[in-house]
């Protein structure tokens, strides 16, 4: 829009609409003053903006609703219960179900563990008695003295398992139960498995019901 | 702008007489109250949707959102003219609804005759007179319908409602400079599309 003789129309605009700037701006005052074209363009823009603001309201295409609706009525406390129940449903199974997958998985482990590895343990004493058996200073009471001190070189592996065994064997006491051990002062180590798992199946069950009792049924 | 002289608007609605005793009543709760205030102001704000959205059911939609909107926040309402506080709360529903439009692909509105409201019959003191004002009124609103939406916008809400350009930039989050460029672009566009009808101008 801007040439080398008249200002930018856009600043015309700014003139029509006397903006603190346009208004302010000598040079552009004088140029209008003095030029036809640009004073035609500020009046036709004042024209237009006159029209403009004269254009009237319109009557709406449909009848509005000019009020928002009324506010329901708070329902009662057995609906507000229901609505309770509702919305704590699927936390509240989600969390249950997965407490109970948990539970169910911790229980179950140590058991899928001892079957895994329970050839292995077997193995191992039959192992240890071999070995007891081909050596000539073997003593019935401390295997894993006898096998590390050994002068048999090919039992060296398996002599570090029955060393372990041996320290077991300490720690269970002397005649291998776990009721001497905890009698010399271990605590009894219980697992928290299955209480994650009943914890988990009491949560199901007690949103099945809730739901049940609380939320109305259609029909 | 701000010290641009506004011209005195022409079949606009006038205040009711006992406005701001209404206003009172409808801030303290009465339904009856509000509800007399949307419907004396139910065409100013429908006008207002209706030109910046072209669209007569966008433009209910968003005129019973603006009455939603005000009638939570009448309580609120401090004081200043009440039609312009109004008209505020009915421009930013329908900026509302025309963002969400322009996040669709959008031109120009489709058709500039088609869902055009009736324009009131104006009183028949003059009828020569009448007839010029109709037509020339009847031209502006196809024009405008034919700008882009960014100048429509600002051209309808800073040169039909009054609304200064502060208040067009922050209800189009929008630059100052950007708003003032839109108007004026607008209003030169305006011009070009009037140019066939330029006898019909308010002198």
């Amino acid at each position: 829009m801007l040439n080398s003789t008249h200002p930018d129309d856009e600043r015309l605009s700014a003139l029509a609409s006397r903006d603190d700037d346009a208004v302010a701006d000598a040079g552009l005052a004088a140029h209008v003053e003095a030029c036809d074209r640009c004073a035609d363009v500020v009046g036709e823009l004042g024209a237009l903006r006159a029209s403009l603001a004269e254009l009237p309201d319109l009557a709406p295409s449909r009848p509005l609703r000019l009020l928002p609706p009324a506010e329901e009525p708070r329902p009662a406390t057995a609906d507000r219960l229901g609505s309770w129940a509702r919305r704590l449903f699927a936390p509240a199974l989600t969390a249950g179900a997965a407490l109970a997958m948990v539970g169910l998985v911790g229980t179950a482990a140590p058991a899928l563990d001892g079957m895994a590895s329970g050839g292995a343990d077997q193995a191992l004493p039959e192992v240890g008695a071999e070995l007891r058996a081909d050596s000539p200073q073997s003593a019935p009471t401390d295997g894993a003295r006898i096998l590390v001190g050994s002068d048999a070189p090919a039992a060296a592996g398996e002599g570090g398992v029955a060393e372990d065994l041996a320290t077991d064997e300490d720690a269970m006491g002397e005649d291998g139960s776990e009721a001497a051990g905890q009698a010399r002062g271990l605590p009894a180590e219980r697992s928290p498995w299955p209480m994650v798992l009943f914890t988990g199946l009491a949560l199901v069950i007690g949103a099945l019901l809730l739901r049940w009792i609380l939320v109305p049924r259609a029909g | 702008m701000a010290d641009a002289p506004e011209p005195a608007p022409r079949n606009r609605t006038p205040p009711l007489p006992d406005e701001a005793a209404v206003i009172a009543r409808a801030a303290d709760g009465d339904r009856a109250a509000f509800t007399r205030l949307m419907e004396h102001y139910q065409s100013a704000c429908y006008g207002l949707a209706w030109r910046l959205l072209g669209d007569p059911d966008r433009a209910a939609d968003a005129t019973q959102d603006a009455f939603v909107h005000a009638y939570t926040a009448i309580r609120s309402y401090r004081g200043g003219v009440f039609r312009s506080w109004l008209l505020r709360i009915t421009a930013n529903a329908s900026y509302d609804i025309l963002r969400r439009q322009q996040r669709r692909p959008a031109g120009p509105l489709p058709d500039p005759e088609e869902g055009a409201p009736e324009l009131p019959d104006a009183s028949a003191v003059d009828p020569d007179a009448e007839a010029t004002r109709s037509e020339l009124y009847r031209h502006l609103e196809r024009a405008l319908r034919l700008l882009p939406p960014d100048q429509r916008t600002a051209v309808v809400l800073c040169d039909i409602y009054g609304m200064d350009y502060n208040e067009v930039a922050s209800m189009t989050d929008s630059a100052l400079g950007t708003v003032k460029s839109r108007i004026h672009r607008g209003r030169l566009r305006l011009r070009v599309l009037m140019a066939d009808h330029r006898e019909l101008f308010t002198s």
